[in-house]
């Protein structure tokens, strides 16, 4: 047991330490893909114990709470330097606020034997490490051979990708202690370093631009990072105690406990980049793929709606938890909305990761059985599509020097392996039979009782159909399916493919999760499973049989596009003054005009700077009303 | 398994019914416009001709994209009759209507790009309003299931009147009818040639003419649950809705995509919250 | 008995392509009249599509020049067998009074292979309506030969 949790905590910090220091391309490549070998299995071995609670010994004769604390003070130091370093007065503020916060609260306040013990797993944390070990080592194992790319590209004259493992495989150590952590002190260390790791990592290019979005993330989280700590304050001086199992088998709070609670979840929309908190998640997109994959699947936004998730049974049924669930489902919307007006494929994936997350802290705040199940679901298929998108996304950028999905246009004839692994990604994405579809059927018909919540997902789910659309359809093109292959090296291709296969079939595994792992999480039955039927007490699914059968028909498909024979190929219709199979035209005075096609991006309705302002201004709205709800 | 019987039966005698159904489509609308018309069976003649002609492709993803329109229309038919969860069927339904786009968007033809975005808007603007008529059906019914819909005691449009107005506006968007019928249209040689079907030819078109009868025959029987506590109230209630279906294709003028959106969704949602509090306030 | 039945539709459903190769309009306006309440050639499955892609049958008026001449072999290519083309009117049928001009190349039939003619100055409604069901009846000799 302590061996996998040092594993799983420890081992990435010392395996980043070592990539730092040693300097060496291949000792690294080593390193990293061991390290994320090792999680893996780690991760997998913890989930064959189950359900645990464990209390650490000392190290070196100090007790790990202690060692925690200080760690605590350097870090805040750290930030409060690079708040220097930066002249940035928000930074300066929040990070002095909770300095002197957690000084006083440790030396007035706390009394460290009432801890309990410091780190438990439930099935909930159990999946969470697996999503993070797991798709968070494969994302760093992709970033080998990208930011090998990368800074070719850049012509850097000393490598910087020793710094850049270095937060990226300590991301992972600090994630798996978050959501293992059961001491909320330990939970606060853990999510100040992803904060911390996220800054470094965004602003790892040091351009002008990467600096300004780094900064403005470490000043949205630092504001998320006083909000955790005021309600951490709050709970104990409420509760007595810094035990979260404890205060959440108290029961749901009420008073000022709730407004306690309020703040955590507060603190865990800052951090999931809800509205109006987007823009620090939309600025990391300057950073290299791999960062932004990291960040938007398995780390640091899940994070945000693990805390919401993991307080859920403290708000429920209450006005608070209504609150949240209209927060997220607005959202939910907007984002969804936002997503239209953009052609940038990150920042498509950008606000489709924010919709989606919106989707997950909805049905936290729905708060019944069947949506905390689709909540946790969807924490894992998400992860699971959209790290494969943005890989997708990083290996067609480095091929073609554009993420504008305009410049994909028929990708699928120059690079068909990586349009169709992205064209896959997209349609687990939002088709049935696959998983986050699944979890949308699930958060529906757990808010059909909400009126306002349903209206909005409602709008939002017919929002996300037309991004995805339009983006997998104009990848699709190219003359041949089958035609000439592109080379990929080992560790871009490796990830991918995985990735792409758990996309695929892990929706066809959702009842099983269901049964074995959401079940136990439950105060009562969400839904019944037989034979890969699920069934809620409104409607049903029938898994099995609908993978079955539409498995079955798009093999059949594949087959009829693939091997029909007598199959003739010509140009498009362009009033019969085609000249090549391309589609230009002859036009005026006998010149070619080559074909040219944009999207629609609906910029009257769905615009960025339409909307935004007002998204905001509203967001803004809804979090006073939850946070008044508490009181 | 009696589900699946009535499912399989339900596949196979859609297409039947639709085809017809769109030859007495053409039909009633020469009369409208004093002409005789083509005869009842035109329809599937036109599907029939079209699997006999050469296979004529921009490039092969298309025909992945017409199979599986078709394959999940068919399978959104048989769910229907299988009394499956309506949310389901839907999403069935609508990965098919995604499927169609794409095919669209694989060709680099500026008239099935553009009709292949209108389509996007088209499907934009009546899929929330779908879900909006699924879940008032659920918040008198108290489920999903078209099976517990059917066992509910009274007609459902005595409570959810103004949902049925709703759904009107999906059917006649799903439908293809004026005046929202810019993403292809039933009579082409216009500014779009055939939208985002200008690119499907021979047995593909085909592929997607029979699709578009099985949706036919889903909203239609999605229409019928308003009424299904009495056959001959249904049936009446179905040809009163299509007639009107076909009154307006005949008098409207087509419409851009934003008066579409700004209008359905304005009346829609309008509509919808105003029966919804009705739901409420019994 | 499917085989029958797809054959037996080709002469149901003959979908027409009209392209104007530089006619006066008068034959155009006679194709369209077609297409009134007064002759409704819906009655027999015609309808007039925009596409080659979709169309079985393409009506041809006015004669051919040098500039369109490769649309006119275009439209004709992107056409689906089996198919039927059916040039209409004198200059259709050999370029008319325009014959001799230096930048005509004369009669449909000097670019694709024309199956039907139907002569007139204008043609009339009747005339064409007439050549499309010869059209057909080639195509039934087309598949029993």
């Amino acid at each position: 047991m302590s061996n996998l949790l040092l594993l799983l905590i420890v081992l990435p910090v010392a395996a980043g330490t070592a990539c730092y220091f040693l300097r060496s391309g291949s000792l690294r490549t080593a390193i990293v893909t061991v390290t994320g070998a090792i999680l893996a299995v780690a991760s997998l071995g913890l989930l064959q114990q189950g359900a645990f609670a464990f209390q650490p010994g000392s190290f070196l004769g100090i007790g790990w709470g202690s060692i925690v604390t200080v760690l605590d003070f350097a870090l805040l130091f750290v930030v409060l330097y690079f708040g220097f370093k930066l002249q940035n007065l928000l930074i300066k503020l929040f990070t002095v606020a909770q300095i002197a916060l957690l000084g006083f609260f440790e030396l007035f306040m706390v009394e460290h034997g009432a801890g309990g013990p410091a780190l438990v797993a439930d099935n909930l944390s159990l999946i969470m490490v697996l999503v993070i070990s797991i798709v968070g080592s494969l994302i760093c194992i992709f970033g080998l051979p990208y930011m090998k790319e990368h800074e070719a590209h850049l012509k850097l004259k000393k490598s910087r990708q020793p710094q850049f493992f270095l937060y990226l495989v300590l991301f992972l150590g600090a994630m798996n202690g978050l959501v293992l952590a059961n001491n909320i002190l330990w939970l606060y260390f853990f999510f100040e370093v992803t904060t911390f790791c996220s800054f470094m990592l965004i602003g790892h290019d040091k351009t002008d631009v990467a600096v300004r979005n780094a900064t403005r993330a470490l000043w949205m989280n630092s504001l998320g990072g006083l909000a955790f700590l005021v309600g951490m304050v709050w709970a104990y001086a409420q509760t007595g105690t810094l035990d979260v199992s404890a205060m959440l088998a108290a029961g749901p709070a009420t008073g000022g406990l709730l407004v306690a609670v309020g703040f955590l979840c507060l603190a865990g929309f800052v951090k999931a980049a809800q509205l109006p908190f987007q823009s620090w998640l939309l600025g990391a997109m300057v950073a290299p793929t791999p960062v932004s994959a990291l960040l938007h699947s398995s780390t640091m936004v899940k994070a945000g709606v693990y805390i919401v998730l993991r307080f859920a049974p403290m708000f429920r049924g209450t006005f608070v938890s209504d609150g949240i669930a209209l927060c997220g489902a607005f959202t939910f919307l907007a984002c969804a909305a936002l997503a239209i007006g953009q052609s940038n494929g990150k920042k498509i994936l950008a606000y489709s990761t924010v919709s989606n997350l919106g989707l997950i802290i909805a049905c936290a705040g729905l708060n019944t059985p069947l949506a905390l199940s689709a909540a946790i679901l969807l924490i894992i298929f998400h992860a699971i599509s959209k790290s494969l998108l943005f890989l997708c996304v990083g290996t067609i950028e480095q091929a073609i020097g554009s993420r504008d999905i305009e410049d994909m246009r028929g990708l699928f004839k120059t690079m068909p392996r990586t349009a169709a692994i992205a064209i896959v990604g997209i349609l687990t994405m939002l088709l049935p039979p696959f998983g986050v579809l699944l979890c949308k059927w699930m958060a529906i018909e757990a808010a059909s009782g909400h009126l306002f919540v349903v209206v909005m997902m409602a709008l939002g789910s017919a929002l996300t159909v037309l991004y995805w659309a339009r983006w997998a359809g104009l990848l699709m093109g190219g003359h041949k399916i089958g035609g000439p292959s592109e080379r990929q090296p080992l560790f871009t291709s490796f990830p991918l493919k995985l990735l792409c296969l758990g996309a695929m079939v892990f929706g066809f595994l959702a009842p099983l999760i269901y049964s074995e792992l959401l079940a136990p999480l439950m105060s009562s039955a969400a839904m019944t499973v037989d034979n890969g039927i699920i069934a809620t007490a409104t409607g049903g699914f029938a898994i099995y049989p609908l993978f079955l059968l539409i498995g079955v028909a798009s093999l059949f498909a594949l087959n009829r596009a693939m091997r029909s024979r007598d199959v003739r190929e010509v140009a498009p219709y362009v009033g019969g003054a085609n000249v090549t199979d391309e589609g230009a035209f002859n036009g005026p005075m006998d010149t070619v005009v080559p074909y040219s096609a944009s999207n629609y991006y609906l910029g009257e309705f769905f615009g960025e700077a339409r909307l935004t302002l007002g998204a905001n201004i509203a967001a803004v709205g809804l979090i006073v009303l939850m946070m008044g709800g508490a009181l | 398994m009696q589900g699946l019987i009535f499912a399989i039966i339900a596949v196979v005698f859609a297409p039947v019914a639709g085809g017809l159904l769109a030859g007495l489509d053409r039909r009633v609308t020469a009369w409208m416009q004093s002409r005789q018309g083509p005869p009842i069976m035109q329809a599937i003649y036109d599907a029939a001709k079209l699997f006999g002609k050469e296979k004529l492709v921009v490039n092969r993803w298309q025909i992945l994209c017409a199979w599986v329109y078709l394959i999940a229309a068919a399978m959104s038919v048989g769910l229907f009759f299988a009394q499956a969860d309506l949310l389901i069927i839907f999403f069935v339904q609508a990965a098919g209507a995604v499927f169609l786009v794409m095919g669209a968007l694989s060709a680099r033809s500026p008239y099935s790009q553009i009709g292949a975005q209108r389509e996007l808007i088209q499907i934009l603007t009546y899929e929330p309003m779908l879900i909006l008529v699924f879940v008032s059906m659920y918040l008198v019914v108290g489920s999903f299931n078209v099976s517990d819909i059917l066992a509910y005691e009274s007609p459902l449009i005595a409570k959810l009147p103004l949902m049925f107005i709703v759904l009107g506006y999906a059917l006649t968007i799903k439908l293809r009818k004026s005046p929202f019928d810019f993403s292809t249209s039933h009579h082409g040689h216009q500014e779009l040639v055939k939208g985002v079907l200008t690119e499907y030819s021979g047995p593909f078109l085909a592929l997607i003419e029979v699709a578009h009868w099985y949706e036919t025959v889903l909203i239609l029987g999605v229409t019928a649950l308003f009424w299904a506590t009495s056959w001959y109230w249904m049936l009446l209630l179905l040809v009163c809705v299509y007639f009107a279906e076909l009154l307006i294709d005949n008098t409207m003028a087509r419409m851009t995509w934003r008066w579409m959106l700004r209008y359905v969704w304005g009346i829609g949602l309008a509509l919808s919250f105003i029966n919804f509090i009705w739901l409420y306030a019994r | 008995m499917f085989k029958g039945f797809i054959d037996k539709s080709r002469a149901k459903s003959p979908w027409i392509m009209h392209f104007d190769c530089g006619s006066c309009n008068g034959c155009d306006i006679e194709t369209l009249a077609c297409l009134t309440p007064l002759y409704d050639v819906e009655r027999f499955g015609i309808i007039n599509v925009g596409n080659p892609k979709h169309a079985d049958v393409l009506l041809v008026t006015g004669c051919v020049n040098h500039r369109n001449k490769s649309v006119l072999r275009n439209i004709y290519e992107q056409m689906p067998s089996p198919k039927a083309v059916i040039a209409i009117g004198a200059c259709g049928l050999t370029g008319g009074i325009f014959r001799d001009c230096y930048n005509v190349v004369g009669g449909v039939d000097k670019v694709i292979p024309v199956d039907v003619y139907v002569p007139g100055c204008p043609a009339r409604p009747e005339a064409i309506i007439d050549g499309v069901v010869e059209a057909l009846n080639l195509f039934q000799q087309k598949q029993a030969g």
